[in-house]
């Protein structure tokens, strides 16, 4: 029988520059009906890249492709884009990685979801309603009626990615192309996201080729999982071999870089408390039109950071986790309660290593400014700190002359780590230090800032998202929930016999369940 | 390895600069003939060896009063831009950085201000203070105030709310210090446009005053007073409305394919 | 319909700090207007009594509100250069000057979108090439000196029209439109320009939006895509210029005018200006305020129905 899809040496280049780039290369696939495969990758493997063209859109005059790619037999590289629209929306149906973006703005929900018919087929405009409806209701949506008459700005991430399905879906294509569509949204519609992809696989046996920088969230959905790495395919294979006896040297650090949630024992020495808050309460008003509304971002929150150690805080966006963060270090005002600190100079770091460098001053200047602000260092004592600081963090002396662009994003969230350390702290705040890097960097950065923590005892309060970088890196947990912290406890409490709801919640979606004991 | 193409846009740009500009500038300190010099033996000579673009109705050289006009029409246009781009940064940064009530009752005032066509804020401006060079730079740079302004203001409202911004305030910078060190060189690119722009709008502003009288006055010649003068006798010889008038397009011309460069 | 309500009741209030704006500057200018009326050597009695019956003497306040009640009703007061209403004066030339600008919107909106969306939609080619430089030298032509380049090549080369013969639409409404087709050119096509360049650079960056790629994946036609997918997109950013553009068309028509020799708003405006005749100038200016925001309601208005992500 005929492969659903074959693809053999696909090679793609770009003509945009004097000297044409390849972006991949000797590219082999081989997918069989109902069958879920893992592309992998960071960001630049060229993953995106071999998913674009395999569902034809990489159409651009300056790109070359060569290879074969065939669709049931049928050649779709060379194929006149006549030919190629016939599959387009029909057979092949692709979701994207940002869903707000990718729905037209202007049209309503129903006009979208239902397109691919209109093109497709000869249904009429009510037996198109229903389907449209049908698929709605089929990706879990409630109220499919109203989400049918909205429009995209009006819905949550999660219900516009369950919508881009909905579309994707409804004509029951055979094969979804899903380029990261769980990157944009928050942890727990990370997992609803990838227990529909299942079940949509499972009831209508189309194949996924489900495209992901995120190694936990592949094991748990895709059958085989190709590693690109600049361009090649590196090792594939099924998802338990890769996953336990992986080849290469780069699939191993992939997996190596994914936090381990091995049993810990936590230290239960009473030591003190550095920083207290207590009570603290942050509301903000927002203007809708003429009315003002108030939102409690942060209610009676009370915590305790002591003396040494790392203290995770984790919650979903929008919790108040950042503001808390905020509060603590003095950028924003609480509304009531107190924050006691025992040491001056707490410093933060933030999420985006890319905005949070003034991209117009060289990395000296950036690094030097706190103590210019605030002590009557010389200018050559600053210099020398910032030398000294600079190496302590992994980086060469010439990088003080340069400035934060010509910076990669792993070596910016450096930069600012040397920033905080230049008044001496002996706290840091890290909000999401992580989160915006790829997934080998991410595990650099951690273990730099492990690193600190044993040799200069620097306390961290290290906020994320992700609970297997919170395991990884701290003694005792915060969860938090709508501005109030619903459980707290050592790493092992938490992560073995969490007790709120929410917490259980929170470990299931990141695959973390079977850890307990 | 990336190579950018040398840009058609930057070459035309810049030649066409460089043959109004530069004579313009010789303007300032020599003419081939004075242009004020009256001659009658020349009204309204066409186009010869000694004069190349021809005499107006006084007998003048043409081209010694497009060196000259041009240079006071860049003068006028320098002057606004200066003025409009100065004061409506200082305001759009503090209005954008601090925001409250002053923002909101300045921004009101400015989108009213905005919402007239710059000439006609000129006009207004003109008839409070009267005409001449200088009058018309200031009415010119007052009426270029507020888009200054609104552009700088919502830099700085977005800039302030990033995190190198942040990090800045827990560095111990005071307000000025970030308003003025950290946050204005990032608003470079956004503001170097709009003064490119700018000087467009202001060649053109000031050309349409005084084509309609109530610029620059004599004997100072302005290339749109020119315009205006040689309208009248756009029918005997053309040669002095198309030579002033392609001079005005040349340099906006110019102008602005280098501003879309920048860009 | 909350919206729109809205938008008026904002517009309203616009209008009423223009009005206290202009009136407070021309009042404050240095300068006594019955000392300019009756010339230097006028005793210091008649120029009590002129600016008694002027009545310049009572406070700033009170001769704010009166304007203003007065101007509702449509009467600003009297000229001081001339012995007549201001209104009388300006009655007559106001539908000339919004004929005028109308007529260019018209144009410039035919000669624009079409010529944006096709030079777009050839993206990359010949054709797309030719639209861009001639729009980029256009672009660069200001409105009077595209009047007197209409002059030389319509009305002296080509004869199409006579240089300065303005018929009034009470002799020939025929006559009178063909005239005006020329001024209006002239002010629609640099404009023109603006908005092509507009248009074309919002449709191509809607090319690279995501929802774009959505629609291909779905088996759209190119075609489809752009006029379905893109069109509605890019015009929004243009509906914002339109608006500005109509301001600005007023502006134009002042000046073009004067290249035309049309007996309209900027005429008086011009005089009146030189002769200080300030009850003139303020009308003037309010009219023109009052053409300027309620196009920008329009604007507003049209805006909402295009884009549903505009609030209430």
């Amino acid at each position: 029988m005929e492969k659903l899809l074959h693809v053999e040496d696909l090679n793609i280049e770009f003509h945009d520059h004097l000297i044409p780039e390849t972006v991949v290369f000797d590219f082999d696939l081989d997918m069989e009906c109902g069958e879920i495969v893992g592309l992998v990758g960071e960001s630049g493997s060229g993953k995106s890249m071999s998913a674009l063209a395999i569902a034809g859109l990489l159409s651009r005059h300056d790109m070359k492709k060569r290879g074969t790619i065939r669709f049931e037999g049928k050649d779709i590289l060379d194929c006149p884009r006549s030919e190629l629209r016939d599959l387009q929306g029909d057979e092949i149906c692709m979701i994207f990685q940002e869903p707000l973006t990718s729905l037209n703005p202007v049209k309503k929900i129903g006009w979208q979801v239902e397109e691919s018919l209109k093109i497709h087929t000869q249904m009429t405009p009510l037996e198109r309603k229903e389907r449209a409806l049908k698929a709605l209701a089929d990706v879990e949506l409630d109220d499919p009626e109203r989400v049918y008459d909205s429009y995209p700005h009006e819905l949550s991430g999660g219900m516009r990615q369950r919508v881009m399905i909905a579309a994707a879906t409804i004509g029951n294509p055979k094969l979804l192309i899903a380029d990261e569509p769980t990157t944009a949204l928050d942890v727990t519609v990370q997992s609803q996201i990838v227990e529909l992809l299942k079940k949509i696989n499972k009831e209508k046996n189309t194949a996924i080729l489900f495209i992901s920088h995120d190694l936990s969230l592949v094991s748990q959905l895709c059958h085989r999982v190709l590693v690109m790495k600049n361009g090649y395919v590196v090792e594939a294979g099924d998802v338990k071999t890769i996953f336990e006896s992986p080849k290469e040297e780069y699939t191993k650090k992939l997996i190596s870089a994914i936090p381990k949630c091995e049993k810990v024992k936590d230290d239960t020495d009473d030591i003190e408390n550095m920083v207290e808050v207590r009570d603290v309460c942050v509301s903000f008003t927002r203007k809708n039109g003429r009315k003002k509304e108030t939102v409690d971002v942060l209610k009676h929150v009370s915590i305790d950071i002591r003396e040494g150690e790392i203290l995770g805080l984790v919650g979903e966006s929008g919790c108040g986790k950042s503001t808390l963060a905020k509060t603590i270090i003095g950028l924003q005002k609480p509304d009531s309660g107190t924050i006691t600190q025992k040491y001056p100079n707490t410093q933060m770091i933030f999420q985006d290593p890319y905005g949070s460098l003034n991209p117009a001053r060289k990395v000296g200047l950036i690094m030097e400014e706190p103590i210019r602000n605030l002590t009557d260092m010389s200018p050559e004592d600053r210099r020398r700190l910032a030398e000294e600081m600079i190496t302590k963090v992994g980086l060469g002396v010439e990088y003080l002359s340069r400035y934060p662009s010509e910076l990669s994003g792993g070596q910016r969230q450096r930069v600012c780590i040397a920033t905080a350390l230049m008044l001496r702290p002996r706290l840091i705040i890290a909000d999401e230090p992580v989160s915006a890097l790829d997934v080998t960097i991410q595990a650099e950065v951690l273990k730099l800032m492990d690193k600190l923590h044993k040799d200069m005892g620097i306390s961290f309060l290290f906020i994320s998202h992700d609970l297997r970088v919170v395991h990884q890196m701290c003694d005792r947990i915060l969860v938090m929930k709508s501005g109030v912290i619903v459980e707290q406890g050592y790493r092992s409490e938490i992560y073995e016999h969490p007790k709120h709801e929410y917490t259980k919640e929170l470990l299931k979606s990141a695959g973390l369940t079977n850890i307990s004991v | 390895m990336k190579q950018k193409k040398i840009s058609f846009n930057l070459i035309l740009g810049s030649v066409l600069l460089a043959v109004t500009l530069v004579p313009a500038l010789i303007g300032l300190i020599w003419t081939p003939y004075d242009p004020e010099a009256m001659n009658s033996s020349l009204k309204l000579a066409g186009v010869s060896i000694r004069h190349i673009y021809g005499c107006d109705n006084f007998g003048r050289d043409i081209f010694s009063r497009i060196m000259a006009g041009s240079g006071i029409t860049l003068l006028i246009a320098v002057g606004t831009v200066a003025f409009g781009s100065i004061i409506g940064t200082a305001i759009g940064a503090f209005t954008g950085y601090f925001g409250g009530i002053i923002d909101e009752a300045l921004m009101r005032i400015n989108d009213v201000a905005l919402a007239f066509p710059s000439l006609l804020l000129a006009l207004v401006m003109v008839s409070l203070l009267g005409t001449g060079k200088y009058q018309v730079m200031l009415a010119l740079g007052i009426a270029f105030v507020p888009s200054y302004a609104r552009i700088v203001r919502s830099e700085y409202i977005r800039i302030k709310n990033l995190d190198y911004v942040k990090a800045a305030r827990l560095a111990g910078a005071s307000d000025l210090r970030i308003m003025f060190v950290h946050i204005l060189p990032n608003t470079r690119t956004v503001l170097l446009s709009s003064v490119m722009i700018g000087f467009n709008n202001a060649i053109l502003a000031e050309a349409g005053l005084s084509f309609l009288g109530i610029g620059v006055q004599p004997p100072d010649a302005s290339l749109g007073r020119m315009l205006s003068e040689a309208q009248a006798y756009m029918f005997t010889n053309a040669g002095y409305v198309l030579f002033t008038g392609c001079t005005i397009v040349m340099i906006i011309l110019g102008f602005s394919l280098l501003s879309k460069e920048i860009k | 319909m909350k919206y729109v309500l809205k938008k008026v009741l904002s517009c309203i209030i616009t209008l009423f700090i223009v009005s206290l704006l202009v009136f407070v500057a021309f009042s404050l200018i240095p300068g006594d207007p019955a000392l300019s009326r009756l010339g230097t050597n006028a005793t210091e009695a008649a120029l009590a009594s002129l600016r008694h019956q002027m009545g310049l003497d009572r406070p700033l306040a009170v001769r704010y509100f009166e304007w203003l009640a007065s101007a509702i009703r449509g009467d600003f007061g009297k000229s001081y250069s001339y012995s007549m209403t201001v209104t009388s004066m300006i009655a007559d030339k106001l539908p000339i000057t919004l004929t005028l600008m109308l007529y260019s919107m018209v144009l410039m909106v035919i000669i624009s979108v079409p010529l944006g969306v096709y030079a777009s939609y050839k993206e990359g080619t010949a054709i797309d090439k030719v639209i861009q430089i001639i729009n980029q030298i256009t672009m660069a032509i200001p409105p009077f000196f595209s009047g007197i380049l209409i002059t030389l090549i319509f009305g002296m080369t080509l004869k199409m029209f006579t240089p300065g013969g303005f018929v009034s639409v009470k002799i020939s409404p025929s006559r009178f439109f063909g005239f005006m087709f020329f001024p209006s050119l002239a002010i629609a096509l640099p404009k023109s320009a603006m908005v092509l360049n507009l248009l074309y650079s919002s449709l191509n960056a809607e090319k690279k939006k995501d929802y774009v790629r959505t629609a291909y994946s779905r088996g759209n036609k190119s075609k489809t895509v752009f006029f379905g997918h893109m069109l509605k997109n890019a015009s929004i950013p243009t509906i914002t210029f339109l608006g500005m553009a109509l301001a600005d068309m007023i502006a134009g028509s002042i000046i073009i005018e004067q290249v035309f020799g049309i007996p309209g708003l900027g005429r008086i405006l011009l005089t009146s200006i030189q002769n200080r005749d300030y009850p003139v100038v303020i009308a003037i200016i309010m009219l023109i305020a009052c053409v300027v925001i309620v196009s920008n309601l329009l604007v507003d208005i049209i805006y909402k129905l295009v884009d549903p992500r505009v609030k209430d």
